[in-house]
């Protein structure tokens, strides 16, 4: 399970995690890597999750996109970092997310008949396509548009959005106050 | 954490960030003893730290707010919870209001005039950017009102914008360094920033004007008190409605305490100031207080981003300099200059702000149709070349644009707030005529690739606008209540029109202007 710690502290050393009892600092690349549970995301949907994720930013997924997106939705809304926050949806902010990954799911076994995690890439895409301009046949969940946007940015946020993101496009990250480890690594 | 007082203080300051905490710190030196009431958490310099991930825990997080109408205001993004307030994360643009803004309904019968002139505020814009520190360089912005030249050098202008000055001079138009409330030079203490584009995230180390920074430390020395985690639920008023006596305070136990003052200061923003004062109805002022002229929450504003975006095969370096820009235009300041679009308004042009890869401003989301290998090709590219400019749109105020309160309640059983906002027909004209210019600008610049963004809403103005009587406006041209003469607002809340620039450096200097009168006339208000 996880901590819905995540005070200052925590993101200069990681986020905390707990594995087996224990309270650890660890990114969310690591958490993956170590198959910490999850807290809030359903583990049906965290396959999606993560072929979404795939499909939106190559990398996401090894980068702890699910355990970011569950460590976050397991807090505080106070506390969250999620881009959701500045786009007028209410928290708490977890069933846009489980309504938009079952939505996602149902889309894929409509239009191809297997789930969206055994979608082809170029099957995947094709969804994707259409959820990014909002026109998704048969969908039943948040606004397909909105649910893209938000999950690009979150994608995004974990790939690009830290050190190691800034690092890996050669832009240089000038810290006043050091942000967390390098998620990612 | 600090407790309240038991005992009546002078002056109660609702809210912590730019109005208020200039508010308090003028008070306070003033002799009078102080109390600032903060909704949200205790927040210092070693908070702010340097991603845009953690920039949005500094944002909205109070009670929610319904943000609708077919161009909400965006208000989490807009606002902020914690000490500072929302200018913990502005970006510090600093230019002033033209003397045109103060009288747009009585020259162009649109909107409406401010209850004050341009030269009523001069004095003030010169005071505040003294003691605030402001970079520019007046004689090179060409279209500056008069005033006194700025206390900095310019800032330095990076790649990014040597770029976009290039279409601007091509096609005859002026560029002038940003002013900007963002230190060049070190100055009284404070060192010069460091041009890393982390202003969104709350600068920590002084260079930026913030709250923090400036009138804090100010109000602190001259003996106010700050009180974190104390979200203010009523102003309390006499029984025949005619004065505040103090506020009504809700504690983490769920108790209440009430705390009196001879003075209350709104300073709690556009959108909680209002509702504050529509939930402190009494039987005397039963459509809340300060609303006989039902004006409580109408004309809310808030500016249309036009925001422009060119690829440069040269290297921009577009992560250098302050995220509030680097140059300024102002040609499209007179409101007639796109009349024929069927526009009507101001808007400059802030160029070149610095951008990170990820975030809501960020480089990846100019692009959101990107995704699987082309956004990361995109990224590659644009973190290389990439340039932007962003167009601050006037939005004309408009009556039915306002804050209501819902049957919702929040955890103190405040009614929540609902703030409803189109943009009018000729506002839109404006921000579609910015996008035409601004393609030509990077057209022009001899950028490969030119697009534009969606209008995104900046800064949030009006909902207690100033007037000459009850019959036009909440208040008179200090901020005080027209009926309430010891309840005042400050803030962007008292704008009745929004202009084509940045609102804060304006809203100092009102609330320079406010407790200066507060404090001359303070034998008549205290009673």
């Amino acid at each position: 399970m996880l901590s819905t710690s995540s005070n200052r502290r925590d993101f200069i050393a990681g986020l905390t995690f707990v594995l087996a009892g224990c309270e650890k600092r660890m990114t969310p690349a690591q958490a993956r890597a170590a198959e910490v549970p999850f807290r809030t995301l359903e583990p049906a949907t965290v396959a999606v999750l993560d072929a979404l994720g795939e499909t939106l930013l190559p990398g996401s997924s090894a980068a702890g996109l699910a355990h970011y997106i569950d460590h976050q939705l397991s807090g505080a809304p106070a506390d969250s970092m999620l881009m959701i926050k500045y786009l007028g949806v209410p928290a708490p902010f977890n069933e846009f997310y489980q309504a938009g990954l079952r939505a996602s799911d149902a889309v894929a076994r409509a239009a191809h008949g297997k789930a969206f995690p055994s979608l082809s890439k170029e099957q995947a895409g094709g969804l994707v396509g259409k959820m990014s301009a909002g026109q998704v046949e048969g969908w039943q969940g948040p606004p397909a548009g909105l649910f893209y946007f938000v999950l690009r940015s979150d994608a995004i946020d974990v790939v690009y959005g830290t050190q190691a993101g800034f690092e890996q496009l050669g832009v240089p990250y000038m810290a006043h106050i050091e942000p967390p480890s390098r998620w990612g690594e | 954490m600090t407790s309240l007082p038991q005992e009546p203080v002078d002056v109660i300051v609702v809210g912590s960030g730019a109005a208020g905490s200039n508010m308090a710190a003028r008070l306070a030196e003033g002799g009078k003893r102080v109390l600032i009431l903060e909704a949200g958490p205790e927040r210092g310099p070693g908070h702010l730290v340097s991603s845009t991930l953690y920039a949005r825990r500094v944002k909205w997080t109070g009670p929610p707010v319904l943000d609708e109408g077919r161009n909400p205001v965006g208000f989490v993004f807009n606002s902020a919870y914690g000490t500072g307030g929302a200018a913990m994360h502005h970006y510090a643009v600093w230019p002033r209001l033209h003397p045109e803004d103060f009288d747009m309904h009585s020259r162009h019968d649109r909107g409406l005039d401010w209850p004050l002139k341009y030269t009523d505020l001069a004095p003030y814009y010169d005071k505040v950017q003294q003691e605030a520190g402001v970079s520019g360089d007046a004689t090179k912005e060409i279209w500056r009102p008069a005033g006194a030249p700025y206390p900095m050098p310019a800032v330095p202008v990076f790649p990014q914008g040597d770029a976009i000055a290039r279409g601007f001079t091509k096609l005859g138009k002026t560029v002038a360094p940003l002013p900007i409330a963002v230190t060049s030079t070190p100055y009284n203490g404070r060192p010069t920033c460091l041009w890393d584009g982390w202003c969104d995230s709350g600068c920590p180390i002084g260079a930026l004007a913030n709250p923090l920074t400036i009138h804090l430390p100010r109000a602190a020395s001259a003996g106010a008190t700050l009180v974190n985690d104390a979200p203010v639920t009523r102003v309390l008023t006499t029984d025949d409605g005619t004065r505040a006596v103090g506020v009504e305070v809700a504690l983490k136990d769920g108790s209440r305490q009430t705390v009196n003052a001879k003075l209350v200061v709104l300073a709690a923003f556009a959108v909680e100031n209002p509702r504050l004062l529509l939930a402190s109805a009494t039987p005397k002022h039963p459509q809340g207080l300060g609303n006989s002229g039902g004006f409580v929450g109408r004309y809310i504003m808030t500016h249309a981003a036009g925001l422009v975006y060119g690829l440069f095969d040269e290297e921009t370096r577009p992560y250098m300099g302050a995220f509030g820009g680097q140059l300024v235009n102002q040609d499209s300041y007179p409101k007639t200059t796109h009349a024929k679009s069927g526009a009507f308004g101001s808007y400059q042009w802030m160029i070149a702000q610095a951008v990170k890869p990820n975030d809501l401003l960020g480089i990846s989301t100019t692009r959101p149709d990107l995704f699987g290998n082309a956004l990361q090709d995109f990224m590659k590219r644009a973190v290389r070349g990439f340039a932007g400019m962003t167009a601050v749109c006037e939005d004309l105020p408009v009556a039915d644009n306002r804050v209501t309160l819902t049957d919702q309640r929040d955890a103190h059983n405040v009614p929540i707030a609902r703030v409803t906002h189109t943009t009018h027909d000729e506002s839109v004209a404006l921000w579609k005529a910015s996008l035409v210019e601004g393609k030509e600008v990077m057209q022009a610049a001899g950028a490969k690739e030119v697009w534009t963004g969606p209008a995104g809403s900046m800064h949030i103005m009006g909902g207690t606008v100033m007037g000459t009587a009850v019959s036009n406006s909440v208040t008179n041209t200090y901020g005080q209540l027209h009926d309430i003469r010891n309840l005042v607002i400050a803030g962007p809340g008292l704008f009745p029109t929004s202009a084509g620039v940045n609102p804060t450096f304006t809203v100092h200097a009102i609330a320079a202007r406010s407790a200066e009168h507060i404090l001359a006339t303070w034998t008549q208000l205290a009673g």
